[in-house]
């Protein structure tokens, strides 16, 4: 657009400097790190000794609880995603109606998004205990149950629970990013549908849908990668217990590393992570960029 | 004015019907007063007939003192291993007691909340009813709808309390049975249902007399419900034919109203169990939904105990993290929006996909390279560290605002010699300011409730922030939840005002990252 901001060459780069330094010393160097201890050997007190090749890698992957870990994870993603993404859209598009109390609905959905995920955790936890959890209580006083229930009888019945409270705390960014999608549409579109005789389906597959698929695109793509690299829920509610059958991969590489003091192991799923979540953000880079570009 | 006449007949009728069901003794209360067991008896021998006696003389007793019972027999026969034919007899004394639902709410057997829902609602059926008549036509339709809506919350009441009366009153006469209430309200219960079911006839006895306790609803109850419900449906329906506006707006309010509660659920779970007592949190036959005692000094006592320390922590954390990310982003976003230069596209490329590098994955790496500079266990290294991974989102949403502004003010500024410092400082940023506060408020936010890089660099715990620090109240062998949820709702309630300040402008930011035509 325009020379009048750049008086030299040089200029733009002093401007984007400092960000660039904090990135790189706290962003860059930490992967440069993980990608060195990844190939290495390091002992259990974290001296780090020679280049090992792929040992670590084939360490990580050979362990028996591995494709536990991976299936958590991919049905972890999968699940929250998903049913995030359903519920989210839903919730959008009542929210995105006139009714009496929109405001307040809309303060009460930034709950899940605002507070901590930890303290979220650790409420559920506490809802679901059998022998005081507040689930019980409440169901017990209102007479639904007649007796306690076990609400965590098996681990994975646990697993299930943690996927519900990571779909829970998930609704909102999509509801948002959404219901920010539907608002920029314009209400002629709709006119013209009704004008045409487009009954709710038509409206909602022709026209709504077309229009928030961007929005949607994006919000979906950086669930994925907020829920992959989700840590507190599981870690707070079972810690991947009993024997890592609850773990997702973000967890047991956690679980891995500052726990068993395996760090070249954990190294190396943090490579595959890293490698996993690259090529989802590049995927989301293009959309990102596209998007752009088509504006 | 029609339709409006038709609303009041119909709530009304409405109203006419559920004192009916109230008031009609359709809830059965059964109870054994008095059980024998008679062993190695037959129907009819020598042993039947004391026994028998015995018995009709203990319900006279009962009938004497105004108490309607009935002598039942069970007979059950056996052959033994020796092949001998066996029989016992049991007897018991069986007293049915019939109430109104408007007397079983009236005897204080704890549903007064659900009892005064009723009163307050049907007394606000009938006020919408009265009001539609004289409301002009416009607001007519809301109030109509209202009154719909006030209708079938009520009939849907009605059942419901039947049902929470049934089992809870029965769980809760168990539970005293097994003397698993405390005394005071085990008393308490017991005369009350003395007086409710036999007018205190009881006295001392009571807790005998209700050996077994059973509590049926008269199928009449729901048969009568029915023709009240389809009565409400098809008024409704020979209403204009306008049923389908009314209901689906109906349905939009119950769907709200049921996912807010959801939503909310947890939050109010934080808030009242933050203030009971250490007992209350860990009693499974604690009863009440509130607690019996409000312990506000739950909120002092965190305090005391570190907490005020971690959240001063988890400000200066956040609040460091944030001026960080403003000083380094905001250059760098004005850069990538006014400037052209070489590597910008790769730069913003980059930006884009370090959104991405999730701290938990490079977890190793950070705590190594803060061992190396020595920042572990700071507060310093933990603002960097937030600053850092929140700038690909604050460099994101300041672009976007700034690309947004119209650069012409600024243009016309640098023509006439001012710098482009002056510029962004003196005319952007002031123009700029709801999307810098936005862009401000979320990485607070963020960084408030960073949890995972904290755990693995803080190990002094006068350096904890406050999601950390809140760990500190459950060990394995015990977890004091009333403090960790005091803790939790002092970390949780700034935030999230905070963000809903942000809410609007922030999913726009985000997805759109502004850029609009």
């Amino acid at each position: 657009m325009n020379n009048v901001f750049t008086r030299h060459k040089w200029e733009p780069y002093i401007w984007i400097l400092p960000s660039v330094l904090l990135m790189l010393i706290f962003v860059v160097f930490p992967i440069g790190i993980v990608f060195r201890l990844a190939f290495s050997e390091i002992s259990r007190a974290g001296v780090v000794g020679q280049f090992i090749g792929f040992q670590n890698f084939i360490d990580a992957v050979s362990a028996p609880v591995f494709p536990t870990v991976m299936l958590n994870t991919l049905i972890w993603v999968v699940s929250v995603v998903g049913l995030s993404t359903l519920i989210g859209f839903i919730a959008a598009m009542v929210l995105n109606q006139e009714f009496h109390g929109r405001k307040i609905a809309r303060s009460i959905m930034v709950f899940p998004w605002a507070a901590s995920l930890v303290i979220q955790a650790s409420v559920w936890n506490y809802i679901i205990k059998m022998e005081y959890g507040n689930l019980n209580n409440i169901l017990l006083n209102l007479g639904f149950i007649k007796s306690a229930v076990n609400w965590r009888s098996a681990y994975q019945i646990e697993f299930i629970w943690e996927c519900a409270v990571g779909i829970i705390v998930t609704i909102p960014f999509v509801t948002f990013t959404v219901l920010s999608g539907l608002q920029s549409i314009d209400v002629s579109y709709y006119e013209a549908a009704t004008v045409d005789g487009a009954s709710f389906r038509q409206k909602l597959f022709n026209v709504t849908l077309p229009l928030v698929k961007p929005s949607l695109t994006v919000s979906t793509v950086l669930n994925i990668i907020y829920v992959f690299n989700s840590f507190p829920i599981i870690y707070t509610i079972t810690k991947g217990a009993p024997a890592n059958k609850t773990d997702t991969m973000v967890t047991y590489l956690y679980m891995l590393a500052f726990y068993d003091q395996r760090k070249g192991p954990a190294t190396a799923l943090s490579v595959i992570g890293f490698l996993i979540l690259c090529i989802a953000s590049g995927i989301y880079m293009m959309a990102a960029m596209r998007k752009e570009e088509s504006l | 004015m029609t339709g409006s006449k038709r609303i009041i007949l119909l709530l009304f009728t409405a109203f006419l019907l559920t004192l009916a069901v109230l008031f009609l003794p359709l809830l059965r209360f059964k109870t054994a007063l008095y059980t024998k067991r008679s062993p190695n008896t037959f129907v009819g021998d020598e042993k039947y007939i004391a026994v028998r006696a015995e018995v009709d003389q203990e319900a006279a007793a009962y009938i004497a003192r105004g108490i309607p019972a009935s002598v039942t027999e069970q007979v059950t026969e056996r052959v033994n291993s020796k092949g001998v034919k066996t029989s016992m007899v049991a007897f018991s004394i069986l007293t049915e007691e019939s109430r109104s639902g408007w007397q079983l709410l009236r005897a204080g057997l704890s549903f007064s909340t659900l009892l005064c829902l009723l009163l307050v609602l049907s007394c606000l059926l009938f006020l919408t009813g009265l009001w539609s008549v004289k409301a002009p036509s416009r607001s007519g339709s809301t109030i109509q709808t209202a009154s719909v809506v006030l209708a079938l919350a009520f009939f849907f009441l009605v059942p419901v309390t039947a049902l929470n009366v049934n089992i809870s009153l029965s769980r809760k006469v168990a539970l005293a049975l097994s003397q698993n209430l405390p005394e005071p309200e085990m008393q308490h219960l017991f005369s009350r249902l003395d007086t409710f079911l036999y007018d205190g006839a009881a006295g001392e006895n009571i807790q005998i007399m209700l050996g077994t306790f059973s509590y049926t609803l008269s199928p009449l109850y729901y048969l009568l419900l029915c023709p009240a419900f389809i009565f409400l449906i098809s008024t409704l329906q020979l209403r204009c034919g306008r049923i389908l506006q009314p209901l689906l707006r109906i349905l939009l309010y119950t769907a709200v109203l049921l996912f807010s509660l959801f939503i909310l659920y947890p939050f109010f779970v934080m808030f009242i169990t933050a203030f009971r007592s250490n007992a209350e949190t860990t009693d499974m036959y604690f009863l009440h939904i509130l607690p019996t005692k409000w312990i506000w000094s739950n909120l002092q006592d965190t305090l005391n105990r570190g907490v005020l320390r971690y959240l001063a922590n988890s400000l200066l954390i956040a609040g460091g993290a944030t001026l960080v990310a403003m000083f380094c982003g905001i250059p760098a976003a004005y850069a990538m929006a006014r400037m052209e230069f070489k590597g910008k596209r790769a730069y913003l490329g980059f930006v884009i996909m370090s959104q991405m590098f999730s701290p938990v994955v490079l977890l190793v790496g950070i705590s190594r390279l803060m061992n190396t500079i020595h920042l572990n266990d700071s507060l310093i290294g933990l603002m960097l560290i937030n600053a850092a991974f929140n700038q690909a989102f604050a460099i994101w949403l300041l672009r976007g605002t700034f690309v947004s502004i119209s650069s012409e003010m600024e243009q016309a500024a640098c023509i006439d010699g001012c710098t482009t410092l002056g510029a962004l400082l003196q005319i952007l940023i002031p123009i700029a300011a709801p999307g810098i506060v936005t862009t401000l408020i979320f990485v607070f936010i963020n960084s408030w409730n960073e949890y995972t890089i904290s755990t693995v660099l803080i190990s002094t715990q006068t350096n904890r922030p406050i999601t950390v620090g809140i760990t500190q109240f459950s060990s394995f062998n015990m977890i004091e939840w009333q403090y960790l949820f005091a803790a939790a709702l002092l970390a949780t309630i700034p935030v999230v005002i905070l963000f809903m300040l942000i809410e609007k402008h922030l999913a726009a930011g985000l997805t759109a990252g502004g850029v609009k035509g």
